[in-house]
């Protein structure tokens, strides 16, 4: 990826007008050079300011920085720009999701799976928000941003991202972990989790390699990571195979903050 | 003594940074054979790293999330990573320092080895 960044570096540099913009900001996003991705994506739609492809780029980045207002604003520029931009409706559906308006999530993720039939990914977060939106439609609970379900949804990046907070016995403390037909398989997954934090502990302990900071494994589908959390807690997120390596290891780091500070709330 | 499965843990251990291979039993953590330096008790360390791998492995399948590849415990001095073939689990310790990448890699390729290896040992 270093390579593409140098390549497509060059391109834009004999050709400052060229398209490769487009590319080039998103192999910084996905690198985590958020301020570079940035400058790059903004100077290329100085120049191409009725560039669909370029917005959504601008779009990405803003939802990397945390600014999801800049980003659905730029994904509504896209869909005037592209009618019917998958991109720009499945992230659209992203950013109501992290904001609790499920009904909207569910409209644009609908229509951006039938923009792009066959994504799976797609199907996976269409699932995900509906198995939420039944839940809280037949289960009498508090407001969405009260609960615990939804503590990581301010941090994940994506709906088809998804984190669990376990106490030192595998037992859900937060968040919630859906599987691919959107069940809340989180209470199965904290069972065959308990443990994990001991067994880490000891295997570093006797290895001599410090605390251990994370587990990272890789499935057919899906990468997990974990980390240790206060109390002898498991930090557990899952994410498409799809996501790299360095953003996961972002996104672990924001949700164990995230863990963190409610844990501190609710001892206060 | 050398077993069918030495000379691919030797080719592990000779990847740098590489402090340790085991290939073990992933239900019970028996060490079947080891390529370690002097000073490791291989035994504690397949069974602490077959746990792990099959908790990850369960909680895989408790999620429908496909068969499991390869694991890594990450610590500040070191890395224990272990990749599956059936019964059996293939394990390595590594200095923090050492390619992961390159060594994720050799231990999927040797992991594909380990069924043919395996069918030997039993004839």
């Amino acid at each position: 990826m270093v390579d593409d960044v140098s390549r497509l570096s060059d391109v834009l540099a004999r050709d400052p007008a060229s398209l490769v913009f487009v590319p080039l900001g998103e192999a910084l996003r996905r690198q985590g050079q958020l301020d570079i991705a940035l400058r790059v994506a903004v100077r290329g739609l100085e120049r191409h300011p009725h560039l669909a492809d370029g917005h959504d780029l601008l779009a990405r980045i803003a939802v990397d920085r945390g600014e999801l207002q800049r980003a659905f604003d730029e994904w509504d520029m896209v869909l005037r720009l592209a009618d019917g931009h998958a991109g720009a409706l499945r992230g659209m559906g992203f950013i109501c999701f992290q904001q609790g308006r499920l009904d909207e999530a569910e409209q644009y993720l609908s229509a951006a799976a039938e923009a792009s039939p066959g994504d799976e990914g797609l199907m996976q977060a269409l699932a995900n928000v509906r198995a939420v939106t039944v839940s809280d439609a037949t289960a009498p609970v508090e407001p969405s941003s009260h609960d615990e379900r939804f503590l990581f949804v301010g941090v994940l990046g994506d709906v088809d991202q998804t984190a669990l907070l376990l106490d030192r016995d595998g037992l859900v403390l937060g968040g919630a972990y859906l599987d691919h037909e959107g069940n809340d398989v989180a209470q199965e997954v904290g069972a065959e989790l308990s443990g994990v934090t001991d067994a880490a502990r000891r295997a570093t302990r006797h290895l001599e390699l410090g605390d251990w900071s994370s587990i990272v494994f890789e499935t057919e589908v899906a990468v997990v990571a974990m980390a240790p959390s206060p109390d002898d807690g498991l930090l557990v997120l899952a994410t498409s195979r799809a996501t790299p390596l360095g953003l996961v290891r972002r996104l672990l780091d924001r949700c164990a903050e995230r863990a963190a500070r409610w844990l501190g709330e609710r001892a206060a | 003594m050398s077993s069918q499965f030495t000379p691919m843990l030797d080719g592990l251990t000779r990847q740098r940074g590489v402090r340790a291979a085991l290939v073990a039993s992933e239900q019970d953590g028996i060490v079947v054979d080891s390529s370690l330096q002097i000073g490791q008790s291989g035994d504690r360390v397949a069974a602490l790293a077959a746990s792990l791998y099959r908790k990850a492995r369960l909680s895989a399948r408790a999620a429908h999330l496909g068969a499991v590849s390869f694991m890594q415990l990450e610590a500040p001095m070191g890395r224990l990573c272990a990749v599956g073939a059936g019964p059996l689990v293939l394990i390595v310790v590594a200095h923090a320092s050492a390619n992961v990448g390159l060594i994720r890699v050799e231990m999927l390729r040797a992991a594909a080895e380990l069924p043919a290896l395996a069918g030997g040992s039993a004839a």
